[in-house]
């Protein structure tokens, strides 16, 4: 009676291509699009029950034992599929992983049961310090086989697939000897694990390392790519960071444009960290990315909610 | 030149974000890749800077208040005291200023105002008492329901999210003034006894209490029987009041959320 158990948690809705266009079937797995919850929305979140496809949560803001943002939380899950997204996991870094931190992963995987868990292609400390940040690898050889060897264990121990995504960043080490992309794509094909492509992260690197971000897009193979991020950055003229505090800019609405011309439809999200406006503004972005992705691939309708186990 | 192994290029870019000396800059810096219209200079000056103010940001965000005590200039200079001292060794960011308190008690300026660790002490229990595990209270009735024989042997037991704290200084009260935008007290020296909380509608909670409550809690913490908590008032109280003022206890700690619903422990 294991359907009894999770009844209750919503499962992602399915999509269909409206019958009136023509255009690209989405895949088993599109959960449509959705927004990065944050603790600012969680009342406003239950009490108006936005028409949202699903959210994503920061793992590491969950792993605490009880408490009111967990029992919120849990409330709206039972309302909306979600994602969890990490911080912590360190793929790259040359200590040892961290077990614990797994551990405490999986406790909560077994409470959200997302429909995917994600963190980063970086690594944040090494010998018992932690950065807090995610700090790039260089691209070579060593890099590639140990961070392989590292998903290849995460996944083991999870008993699924993981996704992991770019970062901006802004040094490349003398030690790198492919691109960011290369590297990036030779992880997905040789350890099995899923990219989340942040589409403002790409733009960020592209201003700051002087490539093309299109080269970025192709260099990445179309079956690897399960979501998008979209987010805001600062721009400081000869140079940009990556600040996650404002509104998508134009050249990333035009860059997720034709992420989605190579990509088809992916799980598209808006992920504001910082700032954080009024739940209404946030979701009138993801309405922009929504109708982005119905003009470049067609409208889609959206069905009835799946049962998770029939 | 043969290439650098990744352990070493990491402990290498660590090294230049926790330490400020110019020869540490060098060797990361002769790591990075000179190219575009940014120094590397500029490059790495973006991660140390994103290092130090996201830390800074996590200690604003738990200590509030004791920011408003300090001011920006003491807070600065407590932040940067902070991370020469004990550089996060922690996954999460919710537990890099757990030794706060302990750094302000052992570093001038401000060990000698013992009333600014307290503050800080204070600020982390609250986030104890905030985000501790989840568990059923006990009630009146399940107090009720208790046959008369097990009373003796019955060990309560306390809410995870319960907190005890021993102040030497006005500081809760220093804590609530400013916390009300309102100029505190002078910082004296005051004897006080706290219990922190997170009560039935999931807010945390605190309210001073006697050294005799502070001392049964203590005792019920450490295994003792409703005997032994008695026992202990007879030090204070006639024999017929004892179990009296002791159920006393009790109801109120059921009124505030603190006993869990767990059957106690039978001898």
């Amino acid at each position: 009676m294991v359907h009894n158990l999770i009844k209750h948690q919503a499962s992602a809705r399915e999509y269909a291509l409206s019958s009136a266009v023509k255009g690209i079937v989405p895949p088993d797995d599109f959960l449509g699009f959705g927004l990065g919850l944050r603790t600012d929305h969680f009342q406003d979140v239950l009490s108006t029950k936005p028409d949202i496809d699903w959210f994503e949560v920061v793992s590491e803001n969950f792993m605490v034992d009880g408490g009111k943002p967990k029992h919120y939380l849990h409330a709206i899950r039972e309302l909306y599929p979600m994602v969890m997204h990490g911080v912590s996991l360190s793929i790259g870094s040359t200590d040892p992983l961290n077990m614990q931190y797994l551990r405490q992963l999986k406790v909560l995987v077994n409470e959200l049961q997302p429909q995917w868990i994600s963190d980063h292609l970086c690594w944040t400390g090494v010998n018992q310090t932690n950065s807090h940040d995610l700090l790039p690898l260089p691209y070579n050889e060593e890099a590639l086989n140990h961070v392989c060897d590292r998903v290849d264990q995460v996944q083991n121990f999870l008993g699924r697939p993981i996704l992991l995504e770019n970062l901006s960043s802004y040094i490349t080490y003398k030690e790198s000897e492919m691109s960011e992309w290369e590297f990036f794509n030779k992880v997905a094909r040789q350890s099995g694990c899923n990219i989340l492509l942040d589409i403002n992260n790409i733009y960020v690197s592209a201003r700051n390392h002087e490539f093309k971000p299109q080269d970025y897009l192709e260099g990445i193979d179309k079956d690897k790519v399960k979501q998008f991020h979209l987010a805001g950055h600062t721009d400081y003229g000869n140079y940009v960071i990556d600040t996650h505090d404002h509104p998508v800019a134009d050249p990333v609405w035009a860059l997720y444009k034709q992420a989605l011309e190579r990509f088809g439809w992916v799980s598209t999200m808006i992920e504001r960290d910082d700032n954080i406006p009024p739940l209404a503004e946030l979701l009138a972005e993801v309405d922009i990315a929504r109708n982005i992705a119905y003009d470049t691939l067609g409208q889609l309708e959206r069905l009835k909610q799946r049962e998770i186990v029939t | 030149m043969d290439k650098l192994p990744l352990a070493s290029l990491q402990q290498k870019m660590i090294n230049y974000l926790v330490d400020d000396d110019p020869i540490v800059t060098t060797t990361i810096m002769e790591q990075i890749k000179d190219h575009g219209s940014i120094t590397r200079e500029v490059r790495l000056h973006i991660y140390k800077n994103a290092y130090q103010a996201r830390l800074k940001e996590t200690i604003e965000n738990d200590h509030e208040i004791l920011g408003f005590y300090l001011g920006d200039d003491l807070f600065d200079q407590m932040v940067l005291g902070y991370l020469n001292a004990y550089p996060s060794d922690n996954t999460s960011l919710r537990h890099f200023a757990d030794k706060l308190p302990l750094f302000l008690a052992n570093y001038a300026p401000f060990k000698d105002h013992p009333i600014i660790s307290e503050l800080a002490h204070f600020e982390r229990l609250l986030m104890v008492a905030f985000d501790a595990a989840d568990a059923e209270r006990f009630t009146r009735n399940l107090l009720a329901n208790i046959p008369p024989e097990q009373w003796p042997d019955l060990v309560f037991r306390f809410h995870p999210s319960v907190q005890l704290a021993r102040f030497q200084y006005n500081s809760v009260e220093t804590w609530q003034a400013l916390k009300q935008e309102q100029a505190p007290e002078p910082a004296k020296e005051q004897h006080s006894d706290w219990l922190l909380w997170r009560n039935n509608d999931r807010l945390t909670q605190f309210r001073s209490m006697p050294e005799q409550e502070y001392n049964l809690i203590n005792m019920i913490l450490n295994g003792a029987s409703f005997t032994a908590l008695c026992d202990f008032l007879l030090e204070e109280v006639s024999e017929e009041q004892a179990s009296q003022v002791a159920l006393n206890y009790l109801l109120k700690w059921i009124d505030d959320g603190i006993l869990i619903k767990r059957v106690p422990i039978q001898k």
